[in-house]
C-alpha cells in the first residue's frame, strides 16, 4: 500500500504556537480518513440514500438539511440538496457501492480530493468565526451536523465532530494555503499543531 | 488661569501615572484618561488648527463628536492621522503630535490665510479652481502650481509611507440580540433580553460601560449611577449568554439586521500579545437590535464661538465628573436649557469658578435655578454671548437677546473666563436608525429629530428614542431588551433615580447673529454666513448645502453641526426645521481604519492553489508561474539558462527523445448517472454516447450564443461514469454551466456532477521514448499499441500506486496522460523520472508546452477568447449533424458566418526577430505609419523544431490567406516586420508521430 503524501508539506509544524499566555485555545491536526466518499441522491431519493450510507457505515443518518452522523469508524454529514460527504475506512467505497443502486443515486470517489483538517479546543467557534460566515453556536450548528460554506476561493464542507471539535473538509490543491490561514487565524488564541 | 486637575473628583486611576508625548513634550496622565482629558488636565487647550482658515482650536467635545481636537498617532515609523483626542485611551508611551501647522501649533504660518478669508467662502473650490480666464496667466499651468499649494495648506493629518505592521482582523458573529450602547437604557436591555434567554451581544464604543451614567452625578438605587452602570456591566460580562463589547463601535446598519462594529482591541500596550489584531471588524448578524445610542449635544452658534476654551456644556461636566479634570478655573456657561445648569454646578463642586451663566429663556425650571444657587451664580436670564476674545479664550461679551425675535440689544458686557460651557441642546444619536432605512421625526418640543419608525427589526431605548429623564432611559431599555426578547413589557419595579427635575425642552435657539465669523462646522471652518451665502446662490437642499459648503463632511460627519447647520438654512428660507430636512445618515458612523475594512485576509483573498506534485518542481529549480490560483513550472532552469534557452531545450526533448509535464491543474469532473452519456452529447457538440468504455474523446462545448465555451477530452470509465477534462482556466465556468443546465434547464435528466480536479494528479508523459518509459515502470497492463491505442484508456499500477493512463497527445508527439490518486502524485512522477532516466526524460513547463502546442496549431485560451466559434478555429468538423447541442440553435447566425470573420491561421517571422501575442497583423504601413489591422496574434514562440519564430493568429479570411505576405505591427514594442501566414498545422499536420 502507497501512503498518501499530505498536502501540507512544511507548512505543518507541530508543537504550539502563537499566543500561549492562556495555553493554545485550540488544537490543530490534519486527519484526512482513508476513505471520503460524496454519495448524491436523485430527487425524491435522499431517504433512500441517507439509509444505504447508514447501512453500509453502521451510522443514524437521518435525510433532514445539515443532518450528519458520527461513529467510530465513519462519518456522514449533509453538503448540499441530496448529497453527503462519508468518510471511513479504506473498504468504504467497496461498502458503498453494495448498497447505493443506481436508481438511488451515484457515488464519487474523494478520499485523495479532500483533505481533513480538524480544529479542537475551547477556542475552536472562535477561530472558526473569523474564516467562516456562518454560526458556530453549538445551538445552531449541533454535534454530527454538516455545513457547505466557503473561506472565499476555498470550499469548506465542515462537520462538528464533538462540542468543541469540528472537521473541515477542503480541496487537497488549495489546503495547504488554508491551513496557514487558519494557523494565522489561530495565533491569537494560541495554537498547538499536533500530528 | 488654565485647565487643571481636580482635587479629587473622576474616575481615573491616581494611583498610577502614565507618561504620553504630544508635540514631543512628555506629560502624564493616568489610566482612565483620554488624551484629551490628560491635555486638559496639563493645562494644554491649544491643540490643532482649523482646516481652512488655521484658528487655534481646542478641545470641543468629550466624545465620538469631536470636531477639532484631531491629531496624529505616531508608532515607530507609522502615522495613524485625523484621530480626534477624545476618543484616544492614555496609555504609557503615546506619541501623538498635532496637524495641520507650520512651523509650530503656537506660531502657524498657515494663519495667515485668514486674511484670504472672503476668498475662502462656501464652493470656493467649484470657484477658484477654472485658472484665470484672462491675462497674462490665462492657459498656462500657473493654476496648477496654486492648486498645489492651497492644498497643502488646507487639510488634515498626513499619513504615513511605512508599511503598517499591525494586525487586522474580521469576525463573523451571531446574536438573537443586538445591543448598541451599554448606557442606562442598553444595560437594561442586554439584561432584560439576557434574562429571557436570549443570545445576546452588548456592543459599546467607549472602554467603560455606564453612557451619561458615567457624568450624570445621578444615583441609581442606593449608589452612584457610574457604580450601578459598572455593577450591571460586570454582570452581564459574567452572564453565559452575553458578549460584552467594550471600545466597540458599531458603524454601519445594513440590510439584513447585518451590522458592523469596529473593535479596538490592541490599540493599548496592555494588548500586544502574539496574534492579537489591533482592531478587529465585526459582522453581526442579529435577530433583533435594541439602539440605545443616546444623543449628542450640539452647540449654540455665535461669533467667535470656535476658540480654545470654548467647549460643550456636556462635555465640561463630563470632564469634571468622568475624568476628575477642570476645564477651566474661571467658566462661563451658555445655554438655551436646563440641562447646561447641572453642568454648572458640577463644575463649581469639581473646584472650579463659575463666573455666569448665560441663558437665552426669559425664565428657566426651579430646578435649574436651584443647580445655579449650588454653582454659586445668578443666571442672566434673557441673555446670550455675542462674541470671544483671545488665542485661548480670554473674555466673552454677553449682549441682551431676545428668544423670539431673535435680536440682540443693548451694549456688550466684557466677562474674562478662561472657558466657556455651551449647550444648544441634545439630539438623539439616531444614525444607524437612519441608515436602516426611513426619515427621521422631527420633534417639536425637543427641537430635535427623533429615529423613524423601523424599516428593519430594531427597537428604541433611551435619550435614542426620546426618553428625556434616566428613569425613562431604564424602563424604555428594559422594555426594548423584553420586545426585542418576544417578550411583554414588565410591571416590576425600577431602581429609583435620584436627579433634579429639569425641563427638558430647550428654546429654538441655535444661532445668536452679531457681527463676526461664527462657526457652525469646525472640522471644515462653515460659518454661519457660508450657510446663507449657499442660500443665495441656490444651494438650498439640504443635500445641496452639504456638498456646496462641506457642511457635515469629514471625519466627525457634522455630529455637532447637522442642527445648527439645518436650523440656519430654514432661517434663511422662512421654514420650519422639518420642511428643510436632513440628509440621509450614512456608514460609517465614525471613522474606520482601512486596515480593518481590509482586514488580514490571509494572502489577499488569493490563496495559492499547489499541484501535488509542487514540492518537487520546487525543489528541481522550476520557476513557478501563476496561472489563475493556481503555481504551474514555467520552466526547469538550467544554470545560467535563459527563459527561452531552457524552454527550447524542454521543447527539443520532448521531440526528440522524452518529455514530462504536470498537468494535474487541468479541470476535471465526474459526470455520473444513467443519462450521463445524453447529458454529454447535450453539452459537447460531438457525440458522446457512442464512446466505448476504456476510450476518451476530444470534445468541444459552445455557450447558448454560438461561441466555442471550452475543449478538453472525455474519458468514458463506465457505462455511467464519465471523467471530463477541461482547460484549466475554464473548470470553474464549465462546472457552472454544467450545474446550471442540469438545475435549471434539464432537472429530469438524472446526472451528477462533481469537481474531482483535486481527486487526480496527472503527469504528461510525451515524445518518441514515452511508450519506453511507461512500459519501464507500469504494472498490471500493457501499455503497447494494441492494449493502448490512440485514445484508450488503461488501469494499472506504477511503483504500487493505482493508475489510469489515457494515450492523448497535445504535444502532437506519441503521448500518454498518467493519471493517479492526488496523494501519490509525487510518488508516482518520481517513478515515471526514475523509469525515463536512460531516455533522459525532461520535466517542461508551461513555456516549452506552449511552444509544442502552437507547433501542432493546438488552441487554448488564447484563441478559445469568448469571440471565436468553431469555425473560426476551424473545428467545425466537430459540429454534430446528427443532434442538437448547446448552441447549436444560434451558432449559424449570420454575423457568425461571414467571409470576413477572424479565423485562424499560422504566422511565420521572416526577419527572424520575435512576434508578439497581441501585435498586429496589418497589410501594409512602417513603424510609424499604422496600416489597417487584419487580425492579431494569439500566440507566439520560437519553434524548435521548425528553427524559426512561428505564432497563431485570427486574421480576417483566415486559410484564404494561407501562403500571403503581411506585416506584424507592435507600436508598442517597437515591431514591425514582414510575416507570411500559412496554416496554422505547422508540425506534422497528418499527426504520423502522435498516432505512431
Amino acid at each position: 500500500m502507497v501512503e498518501r503524501i499530505s498536502p501540507l508539506g512544511a507548512a505543518f509544524r507541530p508543537g504550539r504556537h502563537g499566543n500561549l499566555t492562556a495555553g493554545p485555545g485550540v488544537q490543530l491536526a490534519e486527519v484526512t480518513p482513508p476513505a471520503i466518499v460524496e454519495a448524491a441522491a436523485w430527487p425524491g431519493q435522499k431517504e433512500a440514500l441517507a439509509r444505504a450510507v447508514a447501512g453500509a457505515t453502521g451510522l443514524a443518518l437521518s435525510a433532514l438539511p445539515n443532518a450528519g452522523a458520527v461513529g467510530e469508524q465513519a462519518t456522514a454529514f449533509s453538503i448540499g440538496p441530496h448529497r453527503f460527504l462519508v468518510t471511513g475506512g479504506d473498504d468504504l467505497t467497496a461498502r458503498l457501492t453494495e448498497a447505493v443502486p443506481l436508481e438511488t443515486g451515484t457515488l464519487t470517489d474523494l478520499s485523495h480530493g479532500r483533505i481533513a483538517l480538524r480544529v479542537a479546543g475551547p477556542r475552536a467557534e472562535w477561530v472558526l468565526s473569523k474564516l467562516f460566515a456562518i454560526d458556530f453556536a453549538a445551538a445552531a450548528f449541533p454535534v454530527a451536523e454538516g455545513r457547505a460554506t466557503a473561506h472565499h476561493d476555498v470550499l469548506a464542507q465542515i462537520q462538528r465532530t464533538g462540542p468543541d471539535r469540528f472537521d473541515l473538509f477542503v480541496f487537497r490543491s488549495l489546503a495547504r494555503a488554508f491551513w496557514e490561514s487558519l494557523c494565522a487565524a489561530s495565533e491569537e488564541a494560541g495554537y498547538e499543531v499536533v500530528r | 488661569m488654565s485647565p487643571r486637575r481636580a482635587a479629587s473628583t473622576g474616575l481615573v486611576d491616581r494611583s498610577q501615572a502614565l507618561r504620553f508625548t504630544f508635540d514631543g513634550r512628555t506629560y502624564s496622565g493616568h489610566p482612565g484618561d483620554t488624551l484629551a482629558s490628560a491635555l486638559l488636565a496639563n493645562g494644554i487647550t491649544l491643540v490643532g488648527r482649523s482646516f481652512k482658515y488655521h484658528r487655534p482650536r481646542g478641545i470641543f467635545t468629550a466624545g465620538v463628536d469631536e470636531p477639532n481636537a484631531l491629531v496624529t498617532v505616531l508608532s515607530g515609523d507609522g502615522r495613524e492621522p485625523n484621530i480626534p483626542a477624545t476618543q484616544i485611551e492614555l496609555y504609557e508611551g503615546l506619541e501623538v503630535e498635532s496637524q495641520n501647522r507650520f512651523p509650530s501649533l503656537e506660531y502657524d504660518l498657515g494663519a495667515l490665510g485668514q486674511l484670504a478669508g472672503p476668498l475662502l467662502s462656501a464652493g470656493f473650490y467649484y470657484k477658484t479652481f477654472m485658472g484665470p480666464v484672462f491675462g497674462p496667466l490665462k492657459g498656462t499651468r500657473f493654476w496648477m502650481i496654486c492648486e498645489h499649494a492651497i492644498r497643502r495648506a488646507a487639510g488634515l493629518g498626513r499619513a504615513g509611507y511605512e508599511k503598517d505592521p499591525a494586525r487586522y482582523e474580521e469576525m463573523n458573529a451571531f446574536c438573537d440580540v443586538l445591543v448598541v450602547g451599554a448606557g442606562p437604557a442598553g444595560l437594561m436591555a442586554a439584561e432584560a433580553a439576557a434574562k429571557a434567554g436570549r443570545r445576546v451581544i452588548l456592543a459599546e464604543q467607549e472602554p467603560k460601560a455606564g453612557g451619561s451614567a458615567l457624568w450624570s452625578g445621578e444615583m441609581i438605587g442606593t449608589r452612584p449611577a457610574h457604580q450601578w452602570a459598572q455593577a450591571m456591566a460586570e454582570k452581564l460580562a459574567a452572564t453565559e449568554n452575553v458578549r460584552f463589547l467594550p471600545r466597540t463601535t458599531v458603524w454601519g446598519y445594513y440590510d439584513g439586521n447585518t451590522l458592523a462594529a469596529l473593535e479596538r482591541v490592541a490599540d493599548r500596550p496592555s494588548g500586544t500579545a502574539k496574534g492579537l489584531p489591533r482592531l478587529r471588524l465585526w459582522n453581526i448578524r442579529a435577530g433583533k437590535v435594541v439602539l440605545a445610542t443616546g444623543s449628542l449635544e450640539r452647540p449654540v452658534v455665535f461669533p467667535g464661538n470656535d476658540r480654545p476654551g470654548v467647549m460643550l456644556a456636556g462635555a465640561a461636566e463630563r470632564y469634571a465628573r468622568q475624568y476628575g479634570v477642570l476645564p477651566g478655573e474661571r467658566i462661563a456657561v451658555f445655554t438655551n436649557n436646563d440641562g447646561a445648569y447641572r453642568a454648572a454646578a458640577a463644575l463649581r463642586k469639581a473646584g472650579a469658578g463659575v463666573v455666569a451663566i448665560v441663558d437665552v429663556r426669559p425664565e428657566i425650571s426651579d430646578a435649574a435655578r436651584a443647580l445655579a444657587q449650588e454653582a454659586g451664580v445668578e443666571p442672566l436670564l434673557g441673555h446670550a454671548v455675542t462674541g470671544t476674545a483671545g488665542k485661548r479664550l480670554t473674555r466673552i461679551t454677553i449682549q441682551r437677546f431676545d428668544a423670539a425675535t431673535g435680536r440682540v440689544s443693548g451694549d456688550g458686557r466684557p466677562v474674562d473666563v478662561d472657558c466657556l460651557a455651551v449647550s444648544g441642546g441634545w439630539s438623539p444619536t439616531i444614525h444607524l436608525a437612519s441608515q436602516a432605512g426611513g426619515k427621521p421625526v422631527w420633534d417639536e418640543a425637543l427641537h430635535a429629530f427623533l429615529p423613524p419608525s423601523p424599516m428593519q427589526p430594531w427597537v428604541g431605548a433611551g435619550a435614542f428614542a426620546g426618553a428625556k429623564t434616566t428613569v425613562e432611559a431604564l424602563s424604555t431599555g428594559r422594555d426594548a431588551g423584553l420586545a426585542a426578547a418576544g417578550k411583554k413589557p414588565s410591571r416590576a419595579r425600577l431602581p429609583a433615580v435620584t436627579a433634579p427635575a429639569l425641563d427638558p425642552a430647550p428654546a429654538p435657539v441655535l444661532e445668536i447673529k452679531a457681527a463676526g465669523k461664527a462657526f457652525v462646522d469646525l472640522q471644515n471652518d462653515v460659518t454661519a454666513e457660508d450657510v446663507r451665502l449657499a442660500h443665495r446662490e441656490g444651494f438650498i437642499s439640504v443635500e445641496h448645502l452639504k456638498r456646496y459648503t462641506t457642511l457635515g463632511m469629514a471625519t466627525d460627519q457634522g455630529k455637532t453641526s447637522n442642527l445648527p447647520g439645518l436650523a440656519i438654512m430654514a432661517d434663511a428660507r422662512g421654514l420650519p426645521i422639518p420642511e428643510v430636512g436632513t440628509t440621509r445618515f450614512r456608514p460609517p458612523f465614525s471613522p474606520v481604519s482601512i486596515g480593518a475594512l481590509a482586514a488580514d485576509r490571509h494572502r489577499h483573498f488569493k490563496p495559492d492553489r499547489l499541484t501535488p506534485m509542487h514540492d518537487w518542481h520546487v525543489g528541481h529549480g522550476a520557476r513557478m508561474m501563476e496561472a489563475g490560483l493556481w503555481h504551474r513550472p514555467m520552466i526547469y532552469g538550467q544554470p545560467g539558462e535563459t527563459v527561452e534557452q531552457a524552454y527550447i531545450r524542454e521543447a527539443a526533448a520532448v521531440r526528440r527523445s522524452v518529455g514530462i509535464c504536470d498537468v494535474s491543474t487541468l479541470g476535471k469532473i465526474a459526470v455520473k448517472g444513467p443519462d450521463a452519456a445524453e447529458f454529454l452529447d447535450r453539452v459537447y457538440t460531438n457525440t458522446f454516447s457512442t464512446l466505448p468504455i476504456g476510450k476518451a474523446r476530444y470534445g468541444l462545448m459552445l455557450r447558448e450564443d454560438g461561441i466555442v465555451l471550452d475543449d478538453g477530452t472525455t474519458w468514458r470509465l463506465g457505462a455511467h461514469d464519465f471523467l471530463m477534462t477541461t482547460t484549466t482556466a475554464n473548470a470553474g465556468k464549465v462546472m457552472q454551466h454544467l450545474e446550471y443546465f442540469l438545475d435549471a434547464v434539464w432537472p429530469h435528466l438524472k446526472v451528477h456532477v462533481t469537481s474531482v480536479t483535486d481527486q487526480w494528479a496527472g503527469a504528461a508523459v510525451a515524445g518518441p521514448d514515452a511508450r519506453r518509459v511507461l512500459e519501464a515502470c507500469v504494472t498490471g497492463t500493457g501499455v503497447d499499441n494494441v492494449a493502448l491505442p490512440f485514445m484508450g484508456i488503461v488501469h494499472g499500477r506504477i511503483a504500487g500506486a493505482p493508475v489510469m493512463i489515457c494515450r492523448l497527445s497535445f504535444s502532437g508527439e506519441l503521448a500518454y496522460e498518467v493519471y493517479c490518486g492526488a496523494g501519490h502524485g509525487a510518488h508516482v512522477w518520481e517513478a515515471l523520472m526514475d523509469a525515463g532516466e536512460p531516455f533522459a526524460i525532461t520535466p517542461y513547463g508551461m513555456e516549452a508546452l506552449g511552444a509544442l502546442r502552437i507547433e501542432k496549431g493546438h488552441v487554448t485560451g488564447a484563441e478559445i477568447d469568448g469571440r471565436t466559434t468553431a469555425r473560426d478555429l476551424y473545428l467545425d468538423g466537430m459540429l454534430s449533424k446528427k443532434k442538437p447541442f448547446i448552441g447549436s440553435a444560434l451558432m449559424d447566425r449570420e454575423s457568425l458566418i461571414d467571409k470576413n470573420r477572424l479565423r485562424l491561421v499560422g504566422i511565420v517571422s521572416l526577419d527572424g526577430q520575435p512576434l508578439g501575442g497581441g501585435a498586429h497583423v496589418v497589410e501594409k504601413g512602417s513603424l510609424d505609419e499604422l496600416g489597417a489591422s487584419i487580425g492579431h496574434i494569439t500566440a507566439a514562440c520560437y519553434s524548435p523544431a521548425l528553427e524559426r519564430h512561428i505564432g497563431l493568429a485570427l486574421v480576417k479570411g483566415g486559410k484564404s490567406r494561407h501562403g500571403t505576405r503581411a506585416f506584424v505591427s507592435d507600436p508598442l514594442r517597437k515591431r514591425f516586420g514582414p510575416v507570411e501566414i500559412v496554416s496554422h498545422h505547422f508540425y506534422d499536420p497528418e499527426g504520423r508521430r502522435m498516432h505512431g
